[in-house]
């Protein structure tokens, strides 16, 4: 055979080598984590975990065996005590929980939406809103799953809905931010964000402006009240996250990896060069004494409110979920790592010395 | 580059070629899939005409009374028998590779284009968070998502199905009847069928092999249409059904296939090499 021709064989299957590793380890997961005083409650793959923070160890998974359900959305602790689970498998139900032992609640699951559900519902008094990968949002009864009314936006709803009491605000694949009034189930104003938007709008304390980014590589501020675009600034990739408000101060993270602290009434950054390491997807946590952020490359970064980091900690894999606090600790959902959960102590990012597998 | 080559090398490039088609023709990715499938054979036609010539000198070689001689002969001396097929292949100007490597290269290329229709259309958060990785600055990217991902009667993010009158309802049939994996696998047996090369052998083995393909892979990828996005199964059937005009256009297509008991040996036309 003739050298070239041998060349070409090693350079063809070392190309197809990489397809197949490249292949082998693209996952389609993505943790959704919640947590109360004493437990995480863990959407991974085919299943929801409970887990105790106390010692790491299992309370509960659901189901069973793995079946039809592949789970991405947090899932959601009502204030009647459950846990709402949305499935992004086959199956496409909604399904209700006892978040302390698993059982289900409701006597059948909403499985009345026509795709899968990536982000977790809202629940405001006796009523359930969950925003489905079909466009629409669905209204339930909270008690029973029961479907109230259904109001189609159309393009896939990846943000979890947020409320001011009156309007339910919610984000859309279709590059904009709605407002819906639930009695009335009608879209009382919408806004172009310039590209699609996968987190949830924060509202201010005052409930009288919404802070929103987009893919267009934008952060708007806008008034809740008619949807009017109080100021834009402008990030240098794509924001995943949802924003959070602290006070004066919206701390807001993009797919470069960069954490931007924008002034509230201009958006005027003053972080301009506070980039941790690596891409950032999940929000920031808020803390007494700054911001927590999470990385794909597996760190994790105590910020003051200065932008100077305080702690790391590297848990490995890669982290997409935004990290959850339950008292002082910061519970942890990465995908590919050693165990699903860590958890961190706030202050200073020491590790607690139990790791959640799933087992 | 060097962490990931087939994305930098074929994955990438295809999904942006992909996505620059999707927006030349105003956000129709069905389209755009037919399209980029008619382009990747389109390109590839000279490796699938280099691999038919060279598949078919073998196949004349296989009937050929020198070497049906040497086989018979040599049978229990394998050592002797491949020295004797060398020379063959020597004295007639035959590559046994000639077929194997033109396979070979288009190999990644239809996996590339495969891996790129599953890419584009980032159903979930996280190969959304690929595909936004794997667009090139140029393609405005923002302007690009969420895909228009409906084609005919299909959403081609998701497996399809048409309603089952009445509401009725199967539960290994979650989205309904499977119109597109039928066509899939119908297209994928026609294919099959209408290529096999005519056997020369009763006992020929590979022709015995082939035979079991034509079943198994409609099949197979029937099995994966059901489960996947149906924007695949446009690929399939595109790629199926231009798989067989150019077998056609090559003058390749054995129709008598599709008869019962139609996979006999055809004239052969094609003269020896020197």
């Amino acid at each position: 055979m003739k050298r070239s021709t041998l060349f070409s064989f090693i350079l063809l299957g070392a190309i197809l080598l990489s397809a197949c590793s490249s292949a082998a380890s693209r996952g389609t997961s993505w943790p959704g984590l919640a947590a109360d005083a004493n437990h995480a409650y863990l959407a991974n793959g085919q299943f929801i975990y409970a887990a105790r923070l106390s010692d790491g160890s299992k309370l509960w998974q659901y189901p069973d065996k793995a079946g039809s359900q592949q789970f991405f959305a947090a899932p959601l602790l009502t204030p009647d005590g459950q846990l709402i689970v949305g499935s992004a498998g086959t199956d496409q139900g909604l399904y209700s929980l006892d978040p302390a032992t698993g059982a289900t609640k409701w006597s059948v699951p909403f499985t009345g939406a026509k795709d899968r559900w990536i982000a977790a519902p809202l629940a405001i008094n006796d009523t359930l809103y969950a925003p489905n990968n079909d466009g629409s949002l669905y209204a339930l009864k909270l008690a029973t799953g029961g479907l109230l009314w259904s109001l189609s936006i159309g393009q896939p709803l990846w943000g979890s809905p947020v409320t001011d009491g009156k309007l339910i605000f919610i984000t859309s694949l279709d590059h904009f931010l709605y407002a819906i009034d639930p009695q009335s189930q009608k879209i009382i104003w919408k806004t172009d964000l310039g590209g699609s938007a996968a987190g949830s709008p924060a509202l201010s304390a005052d409930n009288t402006t919404l802070y929103v980014g987009s893919f267009g590589s934008k952060v708007f501020a806008i008034n809740a009240a008619n949807g009017l675009v109080r100021w834009t600034a402008n990030t240098n990739a794509w924001v995943w996250s949802d924003p959070v408000v602290n006070g004066s101060t919206i701390y807001v993270t993009d797919i470069n990896g960069q954490v931007y602290s924008l002034d509230a009434s201009s958006g005027k950054n003053s972080w301009p060069n506070v980039i941790p390491d690596g891409p950032i997807t999940g929000s920031p946590l808020l803390t007494t004494d700054g911001v927590i952020v999470t990385t794909e490359s597996g760190f994790i970064y105590a910020l003051d409110h200065n932008g100077k980091v305080t702690w790391s900690t590297s848990i490995g894999g890669k982290i997409y979920t935004a990290p959850v606090a339950s008292g002082n600790l910061v519970i942890i959902a990465p995908l590919g790592a050693q165990y699903l959960l860590y958890a961190v102590n706030e202050k200073d990012g020491s590790m607690l010395p139990w790791h959640f597998d799933g087992k | 580059m060097f962490s990931d080559p087939w994305g930098f090398f074929i994955l990438n490039p295809f999904t942006n070629v992909l996505l620059l088609i999707y927006n030349l023709i105003g956000h129709n990715f069905g389209l755009a899939v037919i399209l980029f499938t008619i382009l990747i054979r389109a390109i590839t036609w000279p490796l699938t005409g280099q691999q038919l010539k060279g598949a078919k000198v073998m196949q004349d070689l296989q009937s050929d009374k020198e070497w049906l001689d040497i086989q018979k002969k040599y049978a229990k001396d394998r050592e002797k028998l491949a020295s004797e097929q060398m020379r063959i292949y020597k004295e007639r100007g035959v590559n046994p590779f000639a077929s194997c490597l033109p396979t070979l290269i288009q190999f990644p290329i239809i996996i590339g284009l495969y891996q790129s229709v599953t890419r584009a259309l980032a159903a979930t958060p996280l190969t959304l968070l690929q595909l936004a990785r794997s667009i090139y600055p140029f393609m405005n990217a923002a302007g690009i998502i969420p895909l228009n991902s409906h084609f005919l009667w299909m959403d081609l993010g998701r497996p399809e199905g048409l309603p089952f009158p009445g509401g009725f309802a199967l539960s290994f049939l979650p989205y309904g009847f499977p119109t597109l994996a039928i066509i899939v696998a119908l297209t994928t047996y026609l294919q099959t069928k209408l290529t096999l090369p005519p056997s020369t052998n009763p006992n020929d083995q590979t022709a015995a092999m082939n035979g079991m393909m034509s079943i198994y892979m409609p099949l197979f990828l029937g099995w994966l249409v059901l489960n996947y996005a149906s924007g695949l199964a446009v690929y399939f059937v595109t790629s199926n059904v231009l798989g067989i005009i150019q077998y056609a256009m090559m003058g390749r297509v054995n129709w008598r296939n599709l008869l019962p008991g139609g996979n006999q040996p055809a004239p052969s036309n094609v003269k020896k090499s020197k």
